[in-house]
């Protein structure tokens, strides 16, 4: 094995707790197994940490009216349960601790309404679950597309149908206030991506977009999905093109 | 000696209007709506301390071009990166955190390659900073201050000294800091990393946190750069949402008495 394979192996270690307690891993004896699980437990709670305060900003911003920030969940029994189990960067790992997150902040009792506070939340656990997932680092190749290309929909693209116009009210409560910030009651749905470097982007899906979703399987022509989603092509184009830069669609070239 | 901190946006309004702080490492690109962006670009000398990628594998293009975009961004006076391999070779796991490679002849001559190709892209002079390891591999075959050495005398680049890292490395290792420091190739060192440590509830001891440098690690800083010829900036490195101001302007203070 090389000495680049053997470091895959201990950052695996570290990343994976299934992984670390298998014979496949221990028998193999590359360092001390105590300092080897302190630090992985470090390390989750960091990468978790890191991304908690980052997608449910918005509920770290309500926290004074609900009296619960979301990270605090890290410090809690049900986080130390899950450890045994945790993959850093697994979309399964992101949803459980999202879930943690979001029931933990739903246990507070709010001093003020907050009308929007279940779409709020459901938006920013599926801003973590879409974020999770092996990412591009570096590239190897051109990056181009042959003419035969037909476009997929990437695994894990959320999208979310809303009671309330989030979008309206989530940079009013990162600003200074006094009384919670309203949002239109207005259903929205918007569609959250992610692209192959790990970033992260919403918009609101039009029914093109949803109609796109739906068909793109990397199989369909450009010709079919404009034929069954009912599109014209340069209203496919366009929507295409807007999809690939958020991350929602990519061209597959076939095997 | 020029005494700094890192940007924090989250401290924008005190940065902008603080005194006695004369450079500020830029750990993220500045977001779009950050309104203190311009003062902070207008009034300090930034540093460029983004991840720009692992040496363990040579940068691509995309990353040069963002690297290079970034210091000129800056003006920065040179460019920082880790001695990290913090994600496997197909991304499919990523630690999320600063992690050391395997101290290996392989992974030696990985960095020396690499390191000089990016060189050769900047047009500032690349600094690397040493990584603390709470463990060891059994696999490694050097010594980390024999492998920096090599390194350093292959690339001729500039040395970032992260102090507490050295200091949590002898900890961890029951030697005495002063002793273990001695190991390093401080003849190499351009810019020193200062910081506070506390008590970790899963390492069950000491590591990097945004608090305050204690007495000793304050005293040990003031060591270390007389040990460091070439050194031309100290920087309070805590780079977190955590870190409140006065922590941050009182750590500047203290370090810049602690080197007077």
């Amino acid at each position: 094995m090389s000495d680049r394979a053997l470091q895959d192996l201990v950052i695996r270690a570290l990343a994976d707790a299934p992984f670390r307690q298998s014979p496949g891993w221990r028998q193999r004896a590359l360092a001390d197994a105590d300092r080897v699980e302190q630090f992985a437990r470090f390390l989750a709670r960091h990468y978790y940490f890191e991304r908690i305060v980052h997608f449910f900003k918005y509920s770290a911003a309500l926290s004074g009216v609900t009296g619960r920030r979301p990270e605090a969940v890290l410090g809690q029994p049900p986080f130390d349960a899950l450890r045994p189990a945790l993959v850093l960067g697994s979309r399964d790992s992101a949803r459980a601790v999202a879930a943690l997150v979001v029931a933990h902040v739903k246990s507070g009792r709010p001093s003020a309404p907050i009308p929007y506070h279940a779409d709020l939340l459901r938006y920013e656990e599926s801003m973590m679950v879409v974020e999770a997932g092996p990412r591009v680092w570096r590239e190897t190749g051109s990056g181009e597309r042959g003419a035969e290309a037909a476009p997929e929909t990437v695994e894990g693209t959320a999208l979310l149908d809303l009671a309330y116009d989030l979008p309206v009210v989530l940079p009013k409560l990162l600003r200074p206030w006094t009384t919670v910030p309203e949002a239109p009651p207005q259903a929205v749905r918007l569609i959250i991506a992610r692209s192959r470097y790990g970033r992260v982007a919403v918009a609101k899906a039009t029914d093109a977009i949803v109609s796109i979703m739906e068909l793109a399987d990397g199989r369909k022509t450009l010709e079919d999905l404009a034929r069954e989603a009912g599109l014209r092509p340069a209203e496919l184009q366009a929507t295409l093109q807007g999809l690939t830069e958020l991350g929602a669609v990519r061209f597959s070239t076939g095997s | 000696m020029k005494v700094g901190a890192f940007y924090n946006p989250h401290l924008g309004r005190e940065l902008a209007q603080a005194n006695g702080i004369d450079h500020l490492a830029m750990a993220d690109p500045p977001r779009a709506d950050d309104p203190w962006w311009p003062k902070i670009k207008a009034r300090y000398t930034l540093l460029l301390h983004d991840y720009l990628g692992q040496l363990s594998e040579p940068l691509d293009e995309r990353s040069i071009q963002r690297a290079r975009s970034l210091a000129e961004l800056y003006h920065t006076p040179w460019v920082a990166e880790h001695f990290q391999c913090l994600h496997t070779e197909d991304g499919a796991f990523n630690l999320n955190y600063v992690f050391p490679p395997l101290y290996t002849e392989d992974f030696l001559a990985r960095f020396v390659a690499n390191a000089n190709a990016l060189k050769a892209r900047l047009d500032q002079p690349l600094v690397m900073e040493n990584i603390p390891g709470f463990f060891d591999v059994r696999h490694s075959q050097m010594a980390e201050p024999v492998w920096l050495r090599r390194f350093f005398e292959a690339t001729q680049v500039g040395f970032l000294l992260d102090l507490p890292h050295v200091w949590l490395e002898a900890h961890y290792r029951g030697l005495q800091p002063d002793a273990w420091l001695a190991e390093f190739p401080l003849e190499h060192v351009v810019e020193l990393h200062v910081a506070g440590v506390t008590e970790d509830p899963d390492l069950h001891g000491p590591w990097i946190a945004p608090a305050e440098p204690s007495d000793e690690m304050l005293a040990f800083a003031a060591r270390a750069v007389t040990r460091c010829p070439r050194a031309q900036a100290v920087t309070f490195d805590a780079f977190s949402p955590g870190l409140t101001a006065d922590v941050l302007l009182k750590s500047v203070g203290r370090i810049r008495a602690a080197l007077s």
